[in-house]
Parts: C-alpha cells; structure tokens; sequence
C-alpha cells in the first residue's frame, strides 16, 4: 500500500514534468519564467512591466511566450525550489527581488539559462554583477536604487522646518541596508537628520513605531518589502501621530503616503523586458551591464496632504502628478 | 528530471534537519522551536568561513558545533533555570537571530565565485554522465554519514538513555541517571544536526540570508511526522529512515503543486491537501508498532 502510494506520487511528478517539457516543445515558444519573490504592487508593477516590455519588443503572451509564473510569498526555501525548478523548465528566467534574484542565479549557474532580475537596489553588493555591472555568467537586469538626493531635496521643499526623519527598516533586508546608508550619507547635506529603527518582521512594526514617531518630524519609505507590505498599519500610526509618510514610489502614494520621488517600477519593468528581448535575440547576458532606474516621477496626494494641512509648495505641485486626480 | 533530482537535493539536505528535530520531538518529547534559528545559524557560520577562505568541507564541523551549542543554551535555559520546553527555544531563536546577524555581518551574504561543497575539485572530477547528480551524490554522502553515525549511536548506552528519557523519565531516574543532562545532551545533537542542514544549504545556495530559517521547525515536524506515520505498520523500518523519507515526501510535494501550474496563491493551499491526503491514505491500518529509532 505505502509502495504503491510512493510509486504513484513519484509517476505523477514525472509525468507533470514530462508533460509541460513536451508542451513547450510542440508549440516552439519560448518559456519564460517569473519568479517573484514577495506579493505587493510595486513588485507587481515589475511583473506586469517586464510582460508589456517584451511585448512590446514582439515576445507575446500566447503567441511565441509562454509565462509561467511563481511567487514565493517571502519563503526562502520555496524561492530556492521555484529557482530550480525555473531553471529545469524555462528558456529565461526573471526574477524579481534580491533574495529571488540570488537563488535563480544559483539555480541558473548550472544550467545555463539567463537569468534577468528587477527590483535589485545593489546588484554589485548582492554579487549579481560586477563592479562594471556585467557578469562572466548569463545574468543582467535592472537595479531600483532609489533617487535618495531628489527624494530628500522634496522633503526639505514640502517641510522647510523639519529636522528629523524616521526610517523603518527590516534587518534582514540588504535591499534596505545599502538605502539606509545612502540616507544617513547624504541626509547631511539637506539638513536632516535620519533616526533609523530596524525590526525584524512585520509584526514589529506598531511598536517601532511607538518608538520611533514621537522622535521624527515625519517618515521616509525604502523599498523594504516588509514595511511595505504593511504600509496601511504604518499609516494608521502616522495618521494618528499626525505625522506625513513619504513613500518609495507611486503605488504608497496612492495609498496614503503624502508624496514620493521614488521608483517607478513599470517603466523599470519594461526596461527589464527590454533587456530580456534583446538575450532572447541572441545577446550573451552577462555583456550587458545592468540598468538602473531613472527616478524623478514625483507625485503626491492632495488629500493626504489636506488632511494633515500641508500644502504642496507650487513649484512641487507644478513638477509632480497628484494621484488622487488619475 | 531535473525536477526528481532537485526534489532530492533539497530533500535531502532538510533530511539532515528533519534528523535533529526526530531526536527533539519524537524521541525526546521536546517541542525545539531553537531549530528556526540554529539553521541560519549554520548557514552564517559556513558562509563566513567560507568567504574568508576556508575549505567549505572544514566549515561544516565548525558549523555544526555552533550548533550544538546552541542546542547547549536551550537545554541549559530549560534544566537549570526551569523554563517551560517552548519557552526556552523562543528565547535561544530569538536570540540567535542578532548573533546570526552579527556572525555574518549582514542580512544576506553571497559567495557566488568561490570553491564550494558541491563546487570542487572533487565534484568536478566526477565523470561526465554523473555530473548532472553530482550535488544529489554530496548531499547523499553527507546524509548517509549522519543517519549512519546517528543510528549507532542510538545503539549505545547513551543512545538507549536518550530515548527512556522521552518515554519515561521515572525508569532514568531509577538508573541514577540525571535526566536533565540527558535532555541537554539530545538537544545538543539535534541541534548540532540542523546547524549541519543550515550549513549543506547554504553551501548549494551559494547564499546566507537571515530568513532562510523561518519556517524550519514547522518543515521538520511536518517531514517528521509524515515520515512516521508512512512507516508506523512496518516494524524494520528505523525512525531516521522515515524522517528522511518524510523529508523528500514534503518536497515532492511542492514540487508537485508548483508543476500543477496553477495560480501562485494557492500554492500553500495545494501542499497541504497533498500533505492530508498522504497523512490520511497512510494511515488506513490501525495496528500499533512500537517506535524504532
């Protein structure tokens, strides 16, 4: 009985992947994987902007691609099956966030297959790339590296009086070591100084935040995945505390976040398409050095902003796009 | 088949954890949440060593020894200072958390262009047509050396104590054996073991990174436990055997809901029907047999 059960469970797996080996086959699309490495709308944003950059550049959906896409859910050991699995599979591999990032590398090490990522703010410190943003292995993308000087220089415009900025980060995020640093280095220069909180998950954060609120002026988002997950318990804190959160790029702007200089991540996504198109044609990927985000989006929320009477100095207002107006 | 040989890979390296929480929960009746932290700690303690330039075969002793200790402070915070069983791996896994991060450094630490366990001379020498299993044929070595050794040592004196201290403290006591230093003593193991795992993983991934151990504990005493009760009417068959078996059923499993190519959020959901089926098919014979360890 239990062999028969084994034998049948280790037939089903084979069969499953015999299957979706064939299928790509008979068809003579090229499979792409998406691994993604925690759900929330700027990782999402990736996604859906690496798509529209490779359809853009005639990789289609259903015509010539296949996509199949995986997600995590911040698991590392299931990133790290979902890479080998990808890597057995798929003609390409992306993947979007660092710890993502690294485990398809490793995956795709043996294999060959190429690898892009997204929404990696230090390929060179996470060992993707090189100090020339190229790689001897089949591996390119594009870095989010947040527009820190813009994004203070906006905060000094809105809060000509405040001093203090309250940073919320995840310890166990390098993506938000190497912001932080980025902060603390150039707050000097705006006048500012960063009062930084590290937790560990998100349960932690309303009592950072306890802490942290009454000694800051306001707070400024990196793209830590964990705070941003949960932006709206950051928020009801802020909000109480009457304090204003900037954000790390559009989507926390439209949910609350008073203004943000940051990523925009479906233009990043379609650059990574982009980049994914031009190794399909051919190109080795590990000669492409990888891209950065440009930044300088700025938008804000007029009614966050009425809310907590600020007014959106004009020069701002005129430069930026107010969400609440889409 | 590259997935029946990644399946293995990752299932036999957990195996190795699935080891250490066997002597904790089943043998010892000790519910050990220090694993979730004493993994990544293997892990740091393999990587650093590592990208300092140590042979990664070498680290992995070391890693298994920090370990152990920590097995030592659990059991220590539970004999000495009387702390409820799961309290006193709350407080070594949270703890351990900072020491993780301040063994390594940072959050997440790669070494994507150095020698590695399963990157060697030694891997590299093997002949073409095995190369594709040649990390499955690492881990196979490693793990064998540990069931074997562990097996042994369930057969000596020491081995057979361990395991009257989880089933019946009174019969230890009778023998004028201390209890409480027994109970350290499987801690010590069991975590020695799961720190190894930590290591083993690490060294494929290529990469430390803090979170690596969430979820540890709950992924052994899932294998743990599937790996017993597939076996429980089959007399022959040893605990470490079962645990590892439950340990790539478990991976199959994931595999299998990821070949499904279903919608990523249901994912979990998948898993764990697939857990209850094989939980519930295994189980169709009542009749008890004594546990084998």
């Amino acid at each position: 009985m239990k062999k028969q059960l084994l034998s049948l469970l280790v037939v089903l797996v084979l069969v499953l992947s015999l299957t979706s080996i064939a299928g790509a086959e008979a068809q003579k699309t090229y499979t792409i994987g998406i691994a993604q490495f925690a759900e929330h709308p700027s990782l999402d944003n990736c996604r859906i902007g690496f798509i529209e950059g490779l359809a853009e550049a005639g990789y289609v959906e259903g015509e010539n691609v296949t996509y199949v896409v995986q997600n995590a859910q911040t698991d590392m050991g299931l990133a790290q099956q979902i890479a080998a699995q990808m890597a057995q599979e798929c003609d390409l591999v992306c993947a979007i966030a660092t710890p993502m990032a690294q485990a398809a590398f490793n995956a795709c090490m043996d294999s060959g297959k190429p690898v892009i990522y997204t929404a990696v703010s230090d390929p060179v410190g996470s060992m993707l790339a090189n100090a020339e943003g190229k790689s001897d292995k089949a591996i390119t993308g594009s870095c989010d590296l947040l527009p820190v000087e813009a994004q203070l220089k906006m905060i000094r415009a809105i809060l000509p009086e405040a001093k203090k900025i309250g940073i919320l980060y995840t310890t166990s995020e390098t993506n938000s070591e190497s912001q932080l640093k980025l902060y603390q280095e150039t707050a000097a220069a705006y006048d500012f100084e960063i009062v930084a909180s590290g937790i560990s998950t998100g349960a932690d954060i309303p009592l950072a935040l306890d802490t942290l609120l009454p000694q800051v002026d306001c707070m400024t988002n990196l793209t830590d995945n964990t705070v941003v997950s949960y932006l709206a318990v950051v928020l009801d804190k802020t909000n109480a505390a009457s304090k204003p959160v900037f954000g790390s790029e559009i989507e926390q702007v439209k949910n609350g976040c008073l203004a943000s200089e940051g990523v925009e991540y479906l233009s990043l996504g379609k650059e990574t398409g982009a980049l994914a198109a031009q190794v399909l044609e051919g190109t080795f990927a590990g000669d492409i050095a990888f891209v950065s985000s440009e930044g300088g989006d700025m938008c804000y929320n007029s009614e966050v902003a009425a809310q907590l009477n600020i007014t959106i100095p004009e020069a701002e207002a005129a430069r930026g796009v107010d969400v609440t107006k889409e | 088949m590259g997935i029946i040989i990644g399946i293995f890979e990752e299932g036999m390296i957990y195996a190795i954890l699935a080891l250490g929480v066997l002597i904790t929960y089943r043998i010892l009746d000790f519910p050990d949440l220090t694993v979730d932290s004493s993994f990544p700690l293997g892990a740091a303690v393999s990587a650093i060593l590592t990208v300092n330039g140590m042979n990664p075969l070498l680290t992995l002793p070391i890693a298994a020894l920090a370990g152990a200790v920590s097995g030592l402070v659990t059991g220590l915070i539970h004999v000495k200072c009387h702390v409820r069983d799961l309290l006193s791996g709350i407080i070594t896994m949270t703890g351990l958390y900072s020491i993780n991060l301040r063994i390594a450094g940072r959050a997440n630490l790669p070494f994507f262009n150095m020698e590695t366990l399963f990157d060697n001379g030694f891997t590299t020498s093997f002949p073409t047509f095995l190369q594709p299993y040649s990390k499955m044929i690492v881990v196979l070595i490693v793990l064998l050396l540990v069931k074997l050794l562990l097996d042994l040592f369930m057969k000596t004196k020491a081995g057979f104590l361990l395991r009257a201290v989880g089933d019946n403290q009174t019969v230890v006591t009778t023998l004028a054996k201390d209890s409480g230093l027994i109970k350290i003593e499987g801690l010590v193991i069991a975590n020695a073991l799961v720190a190894l795992a930590g290591a083993v993983m690490a060294q494929k991934n290529r990469v430390f990174d803090i979170s690596m151990g969430t979820g540890a504990i709950v992924f052994g005493l899932a294998a743990v436990i599937i790996g017993m009760n597939l076996f429980k009417n089959i007399s022959f068959i040893k605990g470490t055997t079962a645990a590892i078996v439950g340990s790539i059923i478990y991976k199959a499993c994931v595999a299998a809901a990821l070949s499904m190519g279903l919608v990523p959020q249901d994912l979990k959901l998948i898993t764990a029907v697939l857990f209850l089926l094989i939980l519930v098919l295994g189980g169709v014979h009542k009749k008890k047999v004594k546990f084998r360890a």
